[in-house]
């Protein structure tokens, strides 16, 4: 079996794209990507691979930190909690191997979690996995996106600007829309908002929402809802509103996050015109203010992404990118001493990093980098998102 | 093999013979006999299966290599399982992930919820498995060959929304975590080579059961009802009942797999007991050979090291893995060590008959 | 919703009556149909009526492929390896163009105006309409091929009576071949039909596949008719049913209509030609 392994291994890596340069005097930095290269998340995953490839090359030009170049090992573990779990082990293993990236969907993430913990190794979870599973307060965990926590508070914000009183929550059945639901209404009640979570869910693989619409037609015109959460991501999100404008409902649509993408738009059509929604810097970061911190970190990062792969970077884009800064910032921090531990310890510390996302800031006590002030409001105008500015609120 | 092949070819042919022979009579050696059920006593090459499977953690101390046979064996006792059902009572289900699930649940909220110990959750979840394998069992096994498939493949989907939807039980989509370490009086299997001895323990207790059931009158009459219905019911077999009992029985083995499972992951939730995990143990059933006892065994480990392995391809492991498993039901439809018995036999009287043949002639 | 169902079991039923093969890839040359269109459409700047053509002409091409490949090499297999090669299929089918046209859903501009037109009060799109019509038109040109042309006799010949085919010269493989062809097209059909009110995306054939194959038993299997009425009954019940549940319950509906029509009623609304010949 091992020969069968490490013959494997060869063949990965011609097979892996990856073009280290043949004379290193120092052994490499490994990191381990654990992520659903196959299954629904696949395109996602594609894009974060993309730029964490490409961030890597960058780094390794330069000169890698202190003589060691970067390594990505990728796996895929196919959706699947067991697979997942099997990498982590597979990485673990691999005494040269300093962290492990992934993986995106919330229930892996509690087994990967789990062992990261047990083996003593760091876990950057790109997509913050569900308050449950973070509430552990776990030592080796570190999340990188927007938490479903700032999230909500960002969009009661939105919403207190807007003056809506009452809002309908139609939220999908997976463990992020339903957290993101159930912290909207916490924080919109702390603000005298009433929030009306709708007993109707949705799957991710739904194709048609009429008929729950069509049910929650007569909450909207009892109550007179003021605005429609759509608390969902992927296509989910303009079905619902094509769905809703078919219905002749035309009140205003809130959104999540999620909605930050060229593809929701194009899916959705003019149904999408006018959805509101906060969203993360690099969706609009053409828009941003001139004196913001990470407007030229996009920017340059935007370009060389469309250089090499032809499209311009997203959110996850971004993601792929901070990931990789925050290694490479950490790395640095640790002045050659690097193992397992001093890593954790030198990511754990990172402060004020300028990145595509914002500003991460981690403590002992906070694995979530990122804070309310990393979103920006964004609507749907002419088909392109606009960011606005509420005052007061912005 | 009747017809005469030219003279000129026949000492080439001999020599070029080896190259494939040679391996094949290793294998031979190696792979289980794929019509085992007829003998009674235990071979010499059980003890060795026994010894390689107990050794090779050791030799190879590698957690990773642990981990996947954990799975592995994990995998295996639901094939055993479900090779009871399939390839000996010849019947189809597509919705053994369910009773999987209903295991790993039963687990994970009577020792996260309730705080039993993994032990007596164990047997709740075989209990349970079983027990509702028996409600379900009655109607659905009136139906045959197709719609027996898609009923059972029904109940899956049905077991799956139902866990979705029944939050206060289940945890809904987000699930149960924190269930504790699979632990017998105050012994806790906290490492994955300890896992590796408690699985595999219980899939070589379960492998002798499943053995001997075989080989009893159960067994037999099995047999009976997979080769025709109506002759078995004929010569005065129960065959509703034959059916059930075998039924729950995978069931149970289900149950188990999936309480092992919950203890080893220390998570549970719906995706994980879907179509996705039913296609791999109905395939590690098939390849293995139908109505071995070996072969759902080495499905399972064949399969799941495939899995690992194909990991490393990233987007294009499953389109790869599809591949595989298309092209292997192609040239293995029964199975591979039946396959490669069935063509060791034949090379080997083919290569005899022919010396003999030859020498005659000299 | 309910004609979706329709048109997949139709393919179902076009191959059942031709073999006793269950194509449980079915709901991806659905995906298919839908998916190369947006391809052609969008990536090669076809006009729409040509992509769909092609695209329609490759998804015949996958489907007789596929069963030259697998199914012809198999068609001596127990049912259970059947169904596996065929879930084999599925998954390679999808996930081949996950990697090819990339997983993202996608959308097909409807064919005509998507202002939404209103019948008594019910709010229905255009692209419906189209739906409905061109269901109805399949349905009477493979009614007439399947009834009254020698070719659709000699599949159903094929079927029900191999032995009997076999001596009367009908070559049962060139006919399955022929149904392959046939069930390819009416999915890849379908899938331009539909992409352009729901979105398809690479997985999303495996469900629709399940359910038309539930409406083709629940309106009688191997009816043409039966697969129409099934497909219909299949989506009204499954949207009315919501006006009742949690719509979490929603996909669990189809498979306990399953589970009670298997129980009580195996030869389906309609009645089938095939349940009380042969042993299911």
């Amino acid at each position: 079996m091992k020969n069968i392994v490490s013959l494997l291994s060869v063949l990965t890596l011609i097979f892996v794209v990856w073009t280290s340069p043949a004379h290193v005097a120092e052994k490499p930095y490994k990191i381990g990507v654990n992520l659903e290269f196959t299954g629904p998340w696949a395109e996602v995953t594609k894009t974060v691979k993309n730029a964490m490839v490409l961030e890597v090359e960058r780094i390794n030009k330069m000169g890698g930190i202190d003589g060691h170049l970067l390594e990505l090992l990728f796996e895929d573990n196919g959706f699947d909690p067991g697979r997942a779990a099997a990498n982590m082990t597979k990485f673990t293993a691999d005494k040269e191997i300093i962290a492990i990236v992934g993986p995106f969907e919330d229930n892996l993430q509690a087994t990967t979690r789990a062992i990261a913990e047990r083996e003593k190794i760091t876990n950057m979870i790109i997509c913050p996995s569900n308050p449950m599973v973070r509430s552990l307060k776990q030592k080796w965990a570190f999340n990188i996106a927007q938490s479903d926590i700032i999230v909500s508070q960002k969009l009661v914000d939105l919403s207190l600007a807007r003056k809506y009183k009452k809002v309908l929550v139609f939220h999908g059945a997976w463990p992020l829309a339903q957290s993101l639901a159930n912290y909207y209404k916490a924080f919109g009640e702390e603000k005298g908002m009433k929030v009306i979570i709708s007993q109707e869910t949705h799957k991710p693989t739904d194709i048609d929402m009429t008929p729950q619409i069509i049910k929650l037609k007569p909450i909207i015109e009892k109550e007179k809802v003021d605005a429609f959460y759509a608390c969902t991501g992927g296509p989910p999100g303009p079905i619902i509103c094509k769905n809703l404008r078919t219905q002749g409902i035309k009140i205003p649509i809130l959104g999540t996050h999620a909605f930050g993408f060229g593809f929701i738009i194009a899916l959705g059509g003019e149904a999408m015109e006018g959805v509101e929604f906060p969203a993360a810097k690099p969706v609009v970061f053409d828009q941003l203010d001139e004196n913001d911190p990470v407007r030229p970190v996009n920017i340059d990062f935007d370009k060389r992404f469309r250089d090499r792969y032809g499209v311009g970077a997203d959110q996850l884009a971004g993601y792929g990118h901070d990931t990789i800064g925050l290694i490479y910032d950490a790395l640095k921090r640790c002045q050659g001493k690097v193992t397992r531990a001093t890593f954790r310890e030198a990511l754990e510390n990172t402060k004020g990093l300028k990145s595509c996302h914002g500003i991460y800031n981690y403590s002992p006590t906070d694995h979530d980098g990122l804070s309310k002030t990393d979103m920006v409001f964004v609507r749907i105008e002419g088909g392109k998102f606009k960011r606005f500015k509420l005052p007061g609120f912005e | 093999m009747s017809s005469q092949p030219a003279k000129g070819a026949q000492k080439e042919f001999r020599k070029r013979d080896l190259f494939y022979l040679v391996p094949l009579w290793v294998l031979s050696l190696i792979a289980p006999d794929p019509y085992l059920y007829h003998k009674k006593e235990f071979k010499r090459k059980d003890l060795y299966y026994l010894g390689a499977i107990g050794l090779a953690p050791l030799t190879w101390s590698d957690p990773h290599f642990h981990h996947v046979m954990v799975l592995a064996g994990i995998y295996a006792i639901l094939a055993l399982g479900l090779s009871l059902f399939m390839g000996y009572a010849g019947q189809i289900s597509l919705g053994h992930a369910a009773f999987f699930g209903i295991g790993a649940y039963t687990t994970a909220i009577l020792t996260t919820r309730h705080g039993f110990s993994p032990f007596v959750a164990l047997w709740a979840s075989v209990l349970s498995a079983s027990a509702v394998a028996y409600l379900i069992g009655r109607p659905i096994l009136k139906l045959k060959g197709y719609f027996l498939a898609l009923a059972t493949l029904g109940f899956g989907e049905i077991f799956l929304v139902m866990v979705r939807e029944s939050t206060d039980l289940t945890g809904g989509v987000i699930g149960i975590f924190g269930i504790p370490w699979f632990s017998v009086a105050g012994f806790s299997f906290d490492t994955y080579l300890k896992q590796y001895y408690l699985i595999w323990g219980v899939v070589a207790g379960l492998f002798i059961f499943s053995k001997n059931l075989v080989r009893s009158k159960l067994g037999r009459a099995l047999l009976a009802v997979a080769a025709s219905e109506d002759a078995a019911s004929s010569v005065g077999i129960n065959v509703p009942r034959i059916k059930l009992e075998i039924f729950v029985l995978g069931a149970a083995f289900a149950g188990l797999a999936g309480s092992l499972f919950a203890c080893i992951m220390s998570t549970a939730n719906p995706e994980t007991f879907g179509l996705g995990v039913t296609v791999p143990i109905v395939m590690m059933v098939i390849l293995g050979g139908m109505g071995t006892i070996y072969g759902p065994v080495a499905g399972a480990i064949l399969l799941t090291w495939l899995m690992d392995i194909l990991s490393r391809y990233q987007e294009y492991s499953l389109p790869i893995y599809s591949i595989i498993l298309i092209l292997l039901l192609i040239f293995f439809p029964d199975g591979i060590g039946t396959r490669l018995n069935v063509r060791i036999l034949y090379l080997i009287g083919y290569w005899a008959k022919k010396r003999k043949r030859d020498e005659g002639k000299l | 919703m309910g004609a979706i169902y329709a048109l997949v079991a139709l393919g179902f039923v076009t191959i059942s009556r031709a073999s006793q093969i269950i194509n449980f890839a079915q709901g991806e040359f659905v995906m298919l149909g839908g998916v190369a269109t947006f391809f052609l459409l969008n990536g090669v700047r076809l006009p729409y009526p040509l992509a769909a053509l092609i695209a329609v002409m490759i998804v015949v091409l996958v489907g007789f492929a596929m069963y030259l490949s697998v199914l012809y090499p198999l068609r001596k297999a127990s049912i259970l390896i059947l169904i596996m090669a065929t879930l084999g299929i599925s998954i390679f089918l999808s996930s081949t163009s996950g990697l090819i046209f990339g997983t993202l859903p996608k959308a097909l501009p409807p064919f005509t105006d998507e202002q939404p037109l209103m019948f008594w009060g019910i709010s229905m799109l255009p692209q419906s309409v189209w739906v409905l019509v061109s269901t109805l038109v399949l349905l009477t040109f493979l009614y007439l091929l399947s009834h009254r042309t020698l070719l659709g006799k000699a599949m159903e010949a094929s079927s029900t009576d191999p032995l009997g085919a076999d001596l009367l010269g009908i070559s049962r493989s060139l006919m399955v071949f022929l149904a392959f062809g046939v069930s390819a097209g009416v999915g890849a059909f379908a899938g331009i039909l539909i992409t352009p009110i729901f979105f398809t995306s690479y997985n999303s054939g495996t469900l629709l596949g399940l359910k038309g194959f539930i409406a083709a038993v629940l309106g009688g299997w191997g009816k043409n008719s039966g697969a129409i009425l099934g497909g219909f009954v299949l989506g009204i019940v499954e949207s009315l049913s919501l006006a009742f549940i949690p719509s979490g319950y929603k996909d669990a509906v189809a498979f306990v209509i399953l589970l009670l029509i298997l129980y009580f009623r195996p030869k389906g609304i309609l009645g089938s030609p095939f349940i009380d010949s042969r042993r299911w």
